[in-house]
């Protein structure tokens, strides 16, 4: 909690025969991050990487084949949901029996549905030339074979009087009209600038023979079935992905496992008879993978337990309560933190919910996003997508507790007033009690941007300490508490000549020297102190100082966004219910039903752009706060995945 | 001036308009300032996240930089109005 897991540096020394139960010991265990060996020039030693082992080519080239399988028939193994997990060695063994056949019957099927497909294809383009001439009462071979003759067909804007003897055929019964005139060779020019006058364009006559509407419906019929064949084949493949899919996935797994065990010594370092890893264990499981190693190579192994001396070396992995655990996601879009620096994941879970039902505080709207949340869970199958819907769950809790502080239902007051500070506007003149407390709000949100902001101040006081060393480190946070002397100066200065309400009112104290009373002076002070501060670490830093107020106002979205969310769900309720709904109610009439219902309509539509409005602003605004207001004040990021060599097994068992 | 009819209603009246016309006019012309300014950074930090995904949270944090602007507008709005 509020750091990164707490990590052990690995090297381990082995000779070459023992490679094999080594790197397969430490793939079951799942826990050991190869650090990659990069071999360097002139490394004296004569280490170099190492070779993968026996079997690594025809495990890929295997791995291949079943990922062409899949992606032909259509299967994800990310979003396949796992069934029964199937022994390694009834796959091994299905591998060597089945799979060849299952290869013949996945490309006997995707080559006989593109071959149809191609067919069909050919067909309807047939279709489609013979199309205008089925509008002209003429056979196909009625078109060609002529020497004294010039046959024009072609589309064409309008009918064209042709004066040379000559015939005709036009009709507009088909898109861009048709036209088909027959003259003697020797006319041939004239006709043609006629023709092109009238904006003509050749189409050429299809081959065949016959009528070309009965040629053009037989090419038809011919496309349809066809188009049927084509469903019976997607049909078997669907037929076949259910068949074989379980078998495929774990395949699929067990042939990954295989490669990447087989490729691990390049990543090793190697002399002729040894090689050597270096690595990063999770605390609580460096003594245990240790021993494992110790017995499962009969004691003919070195392992050897390093200092950390770089700390943006080290593998990062969260430790969070599984209540903040979904959070991670949202830290991750960020960047991962630092080994050696806080945590805040912890922080965001509990304050970023806070802010979303700050801004999105609606019974209504939070119900809906509570079971959209919950609803969508059976489709998003990845873990990142399930993660965000595990935040949006809590933040939409989150969004119905406030709306009953708020006293808000789809814009709707609920029967009390509001516990906290109203949001209910004057729109449509149905606003009853004081009206919405603006002022309160926006006091309440400022103070809560000073708040989050002292914090994260705070929190950068104490990241310097462990980030950096001796005198960057005490600059550091001079610095820090320098920002904070002089946000807290700016503050005391303003209470001095102003009373705020809900903050405290500084102007009655007495005056001490040129009409500045105690607490003006005290801010002068600890203004100038935080300016001198701030310029000691880094003197380009007070360019930065009018940050400290847009920073602190910044938090007025939280106010200023759910107003207009409010807004917008009042303005919907009063066009559909006030506008729309209310006066067809006086007296019901057919036509008034008929405007009822598309009264309903828009306060659905309405409700729903809003709903999505609100998921983004609720969203957006409280995230945003915490990357650019919090995350800058103290934290760096940056840190390295954690990413153990080895897998979970979904579909097979081992 | 002042016109002979106006009454103290009418006077009142007016000048709750000449604050909305105010509140309308701060959030909406820092409104076009921002977008404004967000154009260019917008733009370009979508196409840096496109080349490396990590540098999403600073594009994020540069793209978000102008919105001040906004913010200041909307403050001096709500002062008005309420």
């Amino acid at each position: 909690m509020l750091r990164p897991e707490r990590m052990r540096r690995l090297l381990i020394a082995a000779p070459q025969g023992e490679i094999e139960t080594v790197v397969s010991e430490l793939y079951r265990h799942n826990v050991y991050h190869i650090e990659d060996f990069v071999p360097e020039s002139e490394s004296p030693d004569g280490l170099s990487i190492g070779h993968p082992l026996p079997g690594a080519s025809d495990a890929a080239s295997a791995l291949i084949k079943v990922r062409a399988i899949e992606s032909a028939a259509g299967i994800d193994p990310e979003n396949v949901e796992a069934r029964a997990k199937i022994p390694a060695s009834k796959v091994r063994a299905m591998m060597r029996t089945d799979l060849p056949a299952i290869q013949e019957e996945a490309e006997g099927l995707i080559a006989s549905r593109s071959r149809l497909e191609t067919q069909q294809k050919e067909h309807e383009q047939r279709a489609k030339e013979l199309e205008p001439f089925t509008v002209v009462p003429l056979d196909l071979e009625l078109y060609r074979g002529y020497t004294r003759f010039t046959v024009f067909t072609g589309h064409v804007a309008h009918d064209v009087d042709i004066d040379v003897p000559h015939e005709k055929y036009f009709s507009d019964k088909t898109a861009g009209n048709m036209i088909v005139v027959v003259v003697q060779a020797e006319h041939r020019e004239p006709v043609e600038r006629a023709l092109l006058d009238a904006g003509f364009q050749a189409v050429p006559v299809p081959d065949g023979t016959g009528s070309p509407a009965e040629l053009r419906n037989a090419h038809l019929a011919d496309a349809g079935r066809i188009g049927d064949e084509i469903t019976a084949v997607n049909t078997r493949i669907a037929e076949f992905r259910e068949r074989r899919t379980d078998f495929l996935v774990a395949c699929d797994e067990l042939l990954t496992a295989d490669v990447e065990r087989a490729e691990a010594p390049l990543r090793f370092a190697t002399t002729e008879e040894t090689f050597i890893t270096e690595g990063w264990v999770p605390e609580g499981q460096a003594d245990r993978i240790r021993e494992a190693l110790e017995r499962a190579t009969n004691g003919r192994i070195y392992i050897e337990e390093l200092e950390i001396d770089d700390d943006t070396a080290v593998p990062v992995e969260y430790e969070n309560p599984s209540f903040s655990k979904p959070t991670q996601v949202l830290m991750d879009i960020y960047a991962r933190p630092r080994y050696s620096e806080i945590d805040p994941t912890l922080m965001v879970a509990i304050v970023f919910p806070i802010f979303f039902g700050m801004i999105l505080g609606d019974v209504g709207y939070g119900t809906v996003l509570l079971a959209l949340s919950l609803g969508l869970r059976k489709f998003l199958k990845g873990d990142a997508g399930r993660m965000l819907l595990k935040v949006l769950g809590i933040a939409s809790i989150s969004s119905i507790v406030f709306g009953i502080l708020y006293s808000e239902f789809l814009g709707f007051s609920l029967p009390w007033p509001a516990l906290i500070f109203s949001r209910h506007l004057n729109i449509g003149g149905a606003a009853g009690g004081h009206g919405p407390q603006v002022v309160e709000l926006m006091i309440v949100a400022i103070w809560i941007g000073i708040l989050h902001i002292t914090f994260g101040r705070i929190l950068g006081m104490i990241n310097a300490r462990r980030l950096y060393h001796g005198k960057h480190a005490t600059q550091a946070v001079i610095a820090h508490a320098g920002w904070l002397g002089v946000m807290w100066g700016i503050l005391l200065l303003i209470w001095s000549f102003f009373p705020i309400p809900m903050m405290p009112d500084l102007t009655g104290l007495p005056v001490v020297v040129m009409g500045l009373n105690v607490s003006a002076v005290a801010g002068v002070v600890l203004l100038l102190a935080g300016i001198i501060g701030i310029a000691q670490e880094n003197a380009l830093e007070v360019v930065e100082l009018p940050t400290i107020i847009s920073h602190v106002l910044s938090y007025a979205r939280l106010v200023a966004v759910g107003l207009s969310s409010v807004a917008i769900a009042m303005v919907v309720n009063y066009i559909s219910i006030g506008m729309i709904i209310e006066p067809q109610l006086e007296t019901i009439t057919p036509l008034g039903v008929i405007i009822i219902i598309a009264g309903i309509i828009v306060f659905l539509l309405g409700h729903v752009l809003n709903t999505a409005l609100g998921l983004l602003g609720g969203g957006l605004h409280s995230i945003r706060l915490h990357y650019v207001e919090f995350f800058t004040k103290f934290y760096k990021g940056g840190g390295k995945k954690y990413n153990p060599f080895g897998m979970k097994p979904k579909f097979m068992e081992e | 001036m002042v016109d002979v009819g106006t009454t103290l209603e009418m006077v009142q009246a007016s000048q709750m308009g000449m604050q909305a016309i105010g509140a309308g006019l701060a959030v909406g012309l820092t409104g076009l300032g921002t977008g404004i300014a967000e154009l260019g950074i917008g733009a370009a930090a979508v196409g840096a996240t496109a080349e490396n995904r990590d540098v999403f949270g600073l594009a994020l944090l540069l793209t978000v930089i102008p919105e001040t602007i906004v913010i200041f507008g909307l403050v001096v709005a709500l002062l008005l109005l309420f």
